[in-house]
Parts: C-alpha cells; sequence; structure tokens
C-alpha cells in the first residue's frame, strides 16, 4: 500500500467517540488516497454512522485526528472538497428536486448542472414535482445526486442503494466508477458485498467500534485465495473425509486453497462427482475466513 | 448579496410561502382577529387595537418561525446535511430574519390596512413610523423567545406548544383585551409580560408620548432569559451529542 500522505482525501488515525457510557467508535483509522473507493463495512451498531458523520464534521471525535485534504474535517475547505448524502432520508416537502440540487449547487458556488444529474441518477421525471409524497426510492436517488452536485473530490455516501431497485443500483454503480476512474475519492458504508465489489477498491472493516481488517480487496483475496467446489454426487455416496465437504440440501461444498491438487485427487479417487463448478469465495466469506483464523485458536 | 445568501433566502421563503399552516395563523390570524374584535374599538382605543393586533402579529411570526425551524435543526436529517455544506451557517440566519422580516410586514401591513378600512383609524405617518419601530424592537424580543422554546421543545412539540404560550400572552399583555378591561389580577400579572410591554411601546408610539422605561427593561429582561435558555440548552445538546 502507498505511503500515505498528509493532504490524502481521508487520514483519520484513532477516531474514538462516546454517548454518555456508550463507546460507539473506540479505535478507527482510515485512509483514503486520491482516486480510491474504500468500503467501510461492519455489523449494525459497529460504529460506521459515527465514523462518517464525524468525517463529516457534524460530531467532534472524543480522541484521535481527522484529516480531510490536509484540512480539519468540517472546516470550510474540507466542507467545500466534500459532498455528503443525508444520513437519513428526509426533505423538505416543500421543495422540488430541482430546488434543492439548485441550493446545494449555490452553497458549493458551482454551476448547476442539474438536466444531467436528474440524468444520471433517474430523477428526470420527479425534478420538478415537490417532494413529498416521493417514495423511499426516489429520495434515495435524490440524496446520491447531492452527494455529487457540489463537483467534490470526496464523497461520502451512506448506505446509497439501500431501497433502490436493480436499474437505479447499476446506475449508481456506474456513476461511482466514473467518479473514482476521474481521480475522485469515495467512501461508502453498504451491506450489500456485491455493491461494495462492485465499486471499491479497498475496504475497513470496523467491529465494536474498532478496524479489525483493511486492506485493498485484492490482497485481501490473495491472502486467502480459496476456492469453493461445489458438486453433486449419487444418493448414498458421501466425500471423502478430508475434503471436509458439506451438504446443503442439494448440493456438495467445499472449500480448498488449492482447487488444483483438489480436484486431480478426486479425480484419482475416482469420486463420481457430477456438475462441478469452481469459484472463488465471496468476499463475505474470505474476510470471515480470515478473521476466524486471526481470532481462532 | 452573494449567491449563496440568495440561495438561503429562496430556500427559506419558498419552504414558508408554501406552508399555510406557517403562513394563515401568523400572518392571516392577526388581521382576521383584528377585524373580529380589535376594529369595532371606538374613540381612543382604536388606534390603540391596531397597534395591539400589529405587536400580536410580530409576537407570531418570531415564535413560530424561529420556534419551529431551530426545533427542526437539531432533528430533521436535512438540517444536518446542510451543516456540511460548504460556506457559513451565518447566511441561513440571515436568511431567517429576512424572511421574518417579510412576513412580519406583510402581517403588519394587513392589520394597519384593515385598521383603516373597517376601523376607520386614523393616525400621521409619524406615528405609523413610530409603530413600525416598536415592531422592529418586539420582533427581536420575539425571535429570541422562539429560538428559546425551539431550543427546548422538540419540533413535533414546538407548534402546540407556541401556540400555549403565545396566545395566553397575548391575552395577558392587553393586546385582544385592552388593559383597563382586564380583571385587576390578570393585569397585575400583566406588567410582566412580554407582550404587555410591546403593547405599551406601540401606544406610546401612537400618541406620541415618551417610551416608558420600565416596559423597555421588561422587554430587555426577556431578551436576556431567553439568550439563556439557548446557551444552556445548547450546552446541554452539545454534551448528548
Amino acid at each position: 500500500m502507498p505511503q500515505a500522505r498528509f493532504n490524502d482525501p481521508v487520514r483519520a488515525l484513532g477516531l474514538a467517540k462516546r454517548f454518555g457510557t456508550v463507546r460507539a467508535v473506540s479505535r478507527i483509522d482510515l485512509n483514503v488516497a486520491p482516486g480510491e473507493a474504500l468500503g467501510l463495512l461492519g455489523p449494525n451498531g459497529a460504529g460506521k454512522s459515527t465514523t462518517l458523520s464525524m468525517l463529516t464534521g457534524l460530531r467532534a471525535p472524543d480522541a484521535g485526528e481527522i484529516l480531510i485534504f490536509g484540512h480539519r474535517a468540517g472546516s470550510p475547505q474540507a466542507r467545500a472538497l466534500t459532498g455528503a448524502t443525508p444520513q437519513l432520508v428526509g426533505f423538505p416537502d416543500q421543495l422540488s428536486p430541482r430546488e434543492i440540487l439548485g441550493y446545494a449547487a449555490a452553497r458549493y458556488r458551482v454551476r448547476a448542472r442539474i438536466d444531467k444529474l436528474a440524468a444520471c441518477f433517474g430523477l428526470e421525471r420527479i425534478v420538478d414535482r415537490r417532494v413529498a409524497g416521493f417514495s423511499g426510492g426516489e429520495m434515495r436517488r435524490l440524496a446520491l445526486a447531492l452527494a455529487f452536485v457540489g463537483e467534490p473530490r470526496l464523497v461520502f455516501l451512506d448506505e446509497p442503494t439501500t431501497g433502490l431497485d436493480g436499474a437505479a443500483q447499476e446506475g449508481f454503480q456506474e456513476v461511482a466508477r466514473d467518479f473514482v476512474a476521474k481521480g475522485g475519492s469515495l467512501v461508502l458504508t453498504s451491506h450489500h458485498w456485491d455493491e461494495i465489489e462492485a465499486v471499491c477498491d479497498s475496504i475497513t472493516l470496523v467491529d465494536r467500534g474498532e478496524t479489525v481488517l483493511e486492506g485493498r480487496i485484492g490482497d485481501i483475496r490473495k491472502r486467502a485465495s480459496v476456492s469453493r467446489l461445489t458438486f453433486s454426487l449419487p444418493p448414498e455416496t458421501v466425500p471423502p473425509e478430508w475434503m471436509q465437504a458439506v451438504h446443503d440440501g442439494a448440493r456438495w461444498h467445499s472449500e480448498c486453497a488449492d482447487s488444483d491438487k483438489t480436484l486431480r485427487r478426486m479425480v484419482h479417487e475416482a469420486l463420481p462427482f457430477h456438475g462441478l463448478t469452481v469459484a472463488p469465495l465471496d468476499l463475505k466469506d474470505v474476510i470471515n475466513r480470515i478473521r476466524r483464523e486471526e481470532t481462532g485458536p | 448579496m452573494t449567491r449563496p445568501l440568495r440561495a438561503e433566502c429562496a430556500l427559506e421563503l419558498k419552504t414558508l410561502v408554501r406552508q399555510p399552516g406557517f403562513w394563515v395563523p401568523t400572518v392571516l390570524f392577526p388581521a382576521m382577529l383584528y377585524a373580529f374584535f380589535g376594529a369595532q374599538s371606538a374613540g381612543d382605543w382604536a388606534a390603540n387595537a391596531m397597534a395591539a393586533f400589529a405587536v400580536y402579529a410580530v409576537l407570531g411570526v418570531g415564535f413560530f418561525q424561529f420556534g419551529v425551524s431551530v426545533a427542526q435543526d437539531r432533528e430533521s436529517p436535512f438540517a444536518k446535511w446542510q451543516q456540511t455544506l460548504p460556506g457559513h451557517a451565518g447566511n441561513q440566519w440571515i436568511a431567517r430574519v429576512l424572511a421574518s422580516l417579510v412576513f412580519v410586514t406583510v402581517a403588519v401591513a394587513l392589520v394597519v390596512a384593515l385598521a383603516f378600512v373597517l376601523g376607520r383609524v386614523e393616525v400621521g405617518a409619524a406615528a405609523l413610523v413610530r409603530l413600525a419601530f416598536v415592531c422592529l424592537i418586539a420582533s427581536f424580543t420575539a425571535t429570541f423567545m422562539g429560538i428559546a422554546l425551539g431550543s427546548l421543545a422538540s419540533a413535533r412539540a414546538a407548534v402546540p406548544l407556541a401556540n400555549l404560550i403565545f396566545l395566553p400572552l397575548a391575552y395577558l399583555g392587553g393586546l385582544w383585551v385592552p388593559p383597563m378591561a382586564l380583571p385587576s389580577a390578570v393585569n397585575a400579572v400583566s406588567q410582566w409580560t412580554p407582550t404587555r410591554a410591546m403593547g405599551e411601546l406601540g401606544w406610546a408610539a401612537i400618541a406620541g408620548t415618551r417610551w416608558d422605561p420600565g416596559y423597555l427593561a421588561v422587554l430587555l429582561g426577556w431578551t436576556v432569559i431567553s439568550v439563556a435558555v439557548v446557551v444552556v440548552a445548547h450546552a446541554r445538546h452539545r454534551r448528548h451529542e
């Protein structure tokens, strides 16, 4: 991983935040380079939203330091370079997306390219309607457009595609990849592992307020280059003990580090398998495996 | 006016103008109530009734606009998101004050217009200018009282709570019923209300008499108390953030 630089989009070290007696965040480190998309992952209550609110300057950390392009989080310079989605989606009922987007563009002092944004995020048909009565998906698409309206160099997205249909999700991923390809940086929280893989090149996994795993997705995959073999066997047949295969009721699954070697041994032992597929392990399973190995006996 | 400030003003005005729940009670009610209860006042009190309902209008805008928007600032995700945008938060306050001046001006102008048409009130331009100045002073106190209310109440509770404070205050201050018609116990309390102070200054403006420093002190007192409430509530919210 390249050396982190002072004026990187995000440099956060040892963040801690407590609410009363609850420690929401106790030790979180984050680094985002220019043109990097970081997925912030973790179970509910892990501290993702608290972390985002500190990165956007809405909350001050109790301990630790955050620099956004070398500026203090929440400082005027940092805000001018940053875009964010509202954390919960709710807009004044009386306004239309065009008015809200125009307002935000004025705050950033950039030209309002509202029709282009509306096209990117599928808002064309509703851009002049008042927000009152918008569906959850429509609100979410407006929230996404708002994160990008100021032509920021760094964007924070909190659960960007929750409640979006398939087409809108794909549309968002395209915009996000395009933004990153042009040198923009992205921090996104999501529960969808496939979305993280589709958009991000690195991840930071947090659990109970701490960073427990971070790295580029490619490197993480290499650390645990595990494949999953899936196959069927005739009834009454079971795979040999060494495969440690599990049956899901229809097919057998076996995880192995070297699928070629495993496959050769299966053939050598004349296992009567059929319908065999070999696939890399899902990112989620890879991470679970790494964490098991790290914390296991 | 800078572009961000213009945008802020447009947002504030559009949001409020498209919200009849805001401008019906604050802009129309004072004129309507004046037509029902104030316009019949005869003799000396005719012009004073106009001043009383003008002050009543000022208080309503301050209470409802600032009470609700300050309560929403803490709770609404949109207000939170606005804090992540570039630019000064001061613009938002300038926009709110400018918008409140627009609404106060319309509300007071409606009362004065009705007074001229229905009440056949005859006052000179100088008296009207003095009354406008009193309205400005009153809106200062009313705004801080509204902010104090919004600092204490949740967004959901802000409107009913504003009504619960605002309407009794209007009665106690002698804005609906002239002070001399109030029961003596009520009149004793009345002396200490901000509404009575605003009313007395308004009546002095109509009559062209000297302002009673006592009532100015009452107004100042309510302003200081409101600011103190805002400061304490703000510190408490910060601790819980």
